[in-house]
């Protein structure tokens, strides 16, 4: 088991409680996919993970580690071995990829190094990989904004891939994308997934894609899990409890 | 688990934070209404009675009779704004809809601006007739005169001075550049919030640059000159203390309105914070610095020439001290030569701005 989510509350200081005692398990190797609508509390949950968010009450285990009330040098070497790509992108606008790609190392380069922009030949060797990983290597040099958005996507996964990460984390990866660029950037995942056997837990809005990708479910409404499952479990009736009564499921091929 | 503490309904606490409002906005309706009141009472009784009704020289002013009048109008404040139909409730958004709120706000409102402009007219003693007489007219025809045949004669001792103050402020700006920055990072709340000592810290610095920044910088350049000297380091400092207050603000306002995006996916990368400020931080905030510097700059070469009155050295002494002398043709020179500059200096400092986006 990789990951282990007890009991966990969180309640934002203008008093929204985003998250009423959500708990899971999951296993070394599974695409799990978070459903749910938008401020049903997937992204919250995503932060706690990672602890881009301090969770209010409830434990975060990470490969057997309570991760909940980690701090300083702990916490960032917890930080380094999961990754996350983010809905919009959230690259280093006015540097190039290659930058944007290497920064995914800084908690493994040292202060002095990394500010000087100094970055050993290996660790140069590593971007260069994870870009051809993600088919854009010939971008390298180039400056990271000028790129499209599904673009700036596989350099954020690139970003992730650097850190080698045990977990990866997708927070509603391919919203902001055209419907064929979210099916090459969730392929890239699922990749990622099978081939170097990387544990991926991404929220998703699509039914078609997560009945696609996802190993298995799991739906948050109003900061509870409703449903936990396979993709294919998610049928009309349990779509209307997750989703609402007035929800009507569209396609994305 | 501490469920009980977690089960208040947003509901409830919605509602009870608006009614704690609309209490702190019924006491601020009264202190504003009394307010409205008091002046209301001071401004027709000493502006317009005593000094325009029975053009008084000096005013009359006795503690016990202005408290009186403190009393009076905090009573006829607090029952104004108690009914609810005041200006100050309108203001705050507690006041009834009704037609007496409507005419009182109108009328009241009316009056307040109407006798603040005739108090203002007749404090600043606005005279259309001194502005035309002909005595007047005479002398300002003189000025202009001789402003318009500058006396070339002092052309390279002005030109020196003119490069005195641009280096004045060259070196102003130059020197304030790292100090701005460090002090920036650490004023910018976003940086600064997570936790209580850099908090403090924040706090302090904020609390003392508004406070130099408050202070004109030709006041700055009297008390440098007497610190150091009259001269143009007096000047020179003058505008260093004044620019790291104001660029600080700037700046770190700069920091404050990034996009948080990156510093999440850096900081989530296990970075340290040093690395998060300079690889997510950084890059957004170098134009944004660079642009307010060069204005910076321009703005310094016209506040240089203002703080030479003073005793700030460089054109400004220069101007000061052949106007002291009446010597007109002179002084129409050195004001031509100041035009000049600082429109190629507003010219050059636009153009680099715009070049840098």
């Amino acid at each position: 088991m990789i990951l282990e989510v007890q009991n966990l509350h969180k309640i934002y200081d203008n008093g929204t409680h985003a998250l009423k005692g959500v708990s899971f398990k999951v296993e070394e190797g599974e695409f799990l996919v978070v459903i749910g609508l938008s401020g049903s509390g997937k992204s919250t949950l995503l932060r706690c993970i990672n602890r881009l968010i301090e969770p209010t009450s409830g434990s975060v285990n990470f490969l057997g580690k309570d991760i909940t009330h980690l701090k300083g040098e702990e916490l960032r070497k917890i930080k380094t071995q999961i990754g996350i790509v983010f809905q919009h992108f959230n690259l280093i606008n006015r540097r190039s990829v290659l930058i944007n790609v290497l920064a995914g190392k800084l908690g493994n380069v040292g202060t002095f190094n990394s500010l000087m922009g100094k970055f050993s030949d290996e660790v140069l060797e590593e971007a260069y990989k994870s870009l051809e990983t993600v088919g854009i290597a010939e971008k390298a040099k180039v400056r990271a904004d000028s790129l499209s958005g599904g673009q700036q996507q596989r350099v954020a996964i690139a970003r992730s891939l650097m850190q080698n990460p045990k977990l990866l984390l997708a927070d509603e990866p391919v919203a902001s994308l055209d419907p064929a660029t979210s099916n090459s950037i969730m392929q890239y995942f699922e990749r990622i997934n099978k081939d170097m056997g990387t544990t991926v837990i991404c929220n998703l809005h699509f039914l078609s894609l997560v009945r696609r990708y996802a190993t298995r479910v799991i739906a948050l409404k109003e900061g509870n899990i409703v449903f936990e499952g396979m993709p294919n479990d998610i049928n009309n009736t349990w779509f209307k409890t997750i989703y609402g009564e007035e929800a009507e499921e569209v396609e994305i091929r | 688990m501490k469920t009980a503490e977690l089960e208040i309904s947003p509901h409830a606490k919605l509602q009870r934070s608006k009614e704690k409002q609309n209490k702190k906005n019924l006491y601020k309706a009264v202190l504003l209404d009394s307010f409205f009141v008091f002046y209301s009472i001071l401004v027709v009784q000493r502006a317009i009675y005593y000094k325009f009704v029975l053009d008084m020289r000096s005013l009359p002013f006795s503690w016990t009779e202005t408290a009186i009048i403190l009393v009076i109008s905090l009573l006829i404040g607090s029952l104004w704004a108690l009914s609810h139909t005041s200006l100050s409730c309108r203001l705050f958004g507690i006041a009834v809809d009704t037609k007496t709120t409507k005419w009182t706000v109108e009328l009241f409102g009316w009056f307040l601006f109407n006798i603040t402009f005739i108090a203002g007219w007749i404090v600043t003693k606005v005279s259309i007739v001194q502005l035309f007489s002909a005595q007047g007219l005479d002398g300002a025809g003189r000025i202009f005169g001789s402003l318009f045949q500058p006396q070339f004669g002092i052309f390279d001792d002005a030109l020196f001075a003119m490069i005195e103050t641009i280096y004045i402020a060259l070196l102003a700006t130059l020197i304030s550049i790292p100090i701005t920055l460090i002090l920036s990072f650490f004023s910018a709340r976003n940086l600064m919030k997570e936790n209580k000592f850099t908090f403090i810290i924040y706090y302090i610095l904020r609390l003392i640059t508004n406070f130099v920044r408050s202070i004109e910088p030709l006041v700055w350049a009297i008390i440098f000159s007497v610190w150091v000297g009259i001269g143009p380091f007096a000047g020179m400092i003058a505008l260093l203390v004044h620019t790291i207050a104001s660029n600080a603000k700037l700046y770190s306002e700069a920091i404050e309105g990034i996009d948080r995006g990156p510093v999440e996916a850096i900081s989530a990368t296990g970075a340290n914070k040093v690395q998060v400020v300079w690889y997510a931080v950084v890059p957004q905030i170098v134009l944004p610095f660079l642009s307010f510097t060069i204005y910076r700059w321009d703005i310094n070469v016209r506040m240089a020439t203002i703080i030479g009155l003073v005793g700030g050295g460089g054109i400004g002494t220069m101007l000061m001290q052949y106007q002291g002398l009446a010597r007109w043709h002179e002084v129409g020179l050195i004001v031509i030569m100041i035009a000049v500059v600082v429109w190629i200096m507003d010219y050059i400092s636009a153009k680099i701005r715009e070049a840098i986006y």
